[in-house]
């Protein structure tokens, strides 16, 4: 089986390096494997339709933009 | 907590921390739906709010809804009165801040394509005035 792959999505600034931590402590909380992936470049974030950071996706779907996820909501979608 | 939010266009060194105004046309295959594309457009490009694809609302993309769902408000600008792009973001529980329909602007609905360019400043300027 293949690892969950999870992508932050944000050019770099206090809130996109925050959602990073938060999703690597949600990570570690629910002892999934998982890569996690920053992503900066502004096409590669636009691809996702993505229009506002940060933003967060998990295996291909986006699941939050425009704000910073809480730890808890961040598990809840790595163990669905 | 700051929720605040900023549109990645703005090519600003980070995309966090302001708001945006989220602009959905119906785009329509008509001449009313060509405009509400061409007026959105100017909108955009007026720094009124950000055009947003509403094809992707009802395919239902997750970054195009959940890109909608962070805005601090929507404008919908629907070229007849079948109202697509208001019933769209309807159906995905979008709440529309303005909803704009061009037919009730003394504009009729026909087939043509092609737009003047002079009838899009026209209608544009209209739209302006609404919101």
């Amino acid at each position: 089986m293949n690892n969950m792959k999870i992508e932050i999505l944000g050019t770099g600034c206090a809130k996109c390096d925050k959602t990073k931590r938060f999703v690597e402590e949600a990570v570690a909380k629910a002892g999934v494997d998982a890569e996690i992936v920053k992503v900066e470049d502004m096409d590669d974030i636009i691809a996702y339709g993505v229009l506002i950071t940060p933003a967060v996706v998990v295996d291909g779907d986006v699941k939050i933009v425009g704000r910073v996820p809480k730890v808890e909501e961040v598990i809840e979608w790595i163990t669905q | 907590m700051d929720n605040t939010v900023i549109p990645v266009s703005e090519k600003a060194k980070c995309s966090c921390g302001a708001s945006i105004i989220g602009i959905f046309p119906c785009a329509g295959a008509s001449n009313v739906g060509q405009l509400s594309n061409a007026i959105a457009v100017e909108l955009h490009k007026k720094g009124t709010g950000n055009m947003m694809c509403t094809v992707g609302i009802g395919g239902k993309r997750s970054g195009l809804l959940k890109s909608a769902e962070a805005c601090e408000s929507i404008i919908v600008i629907d070229g007849c009165p079948v109202n697509c792009a208001k019933a769209t973001m309807e159906e995905a529980g979008i709440p529309i801040g303005k909803h704009i329909l061009l037919t009730d602007m003394d504009i009729k609905k026909n087939k043509e394509l092609d737009l003047d360019p002079s009838q899009v400043q026209e209608f544009l300027s209209k739209v302006e005035e609404m919101l």
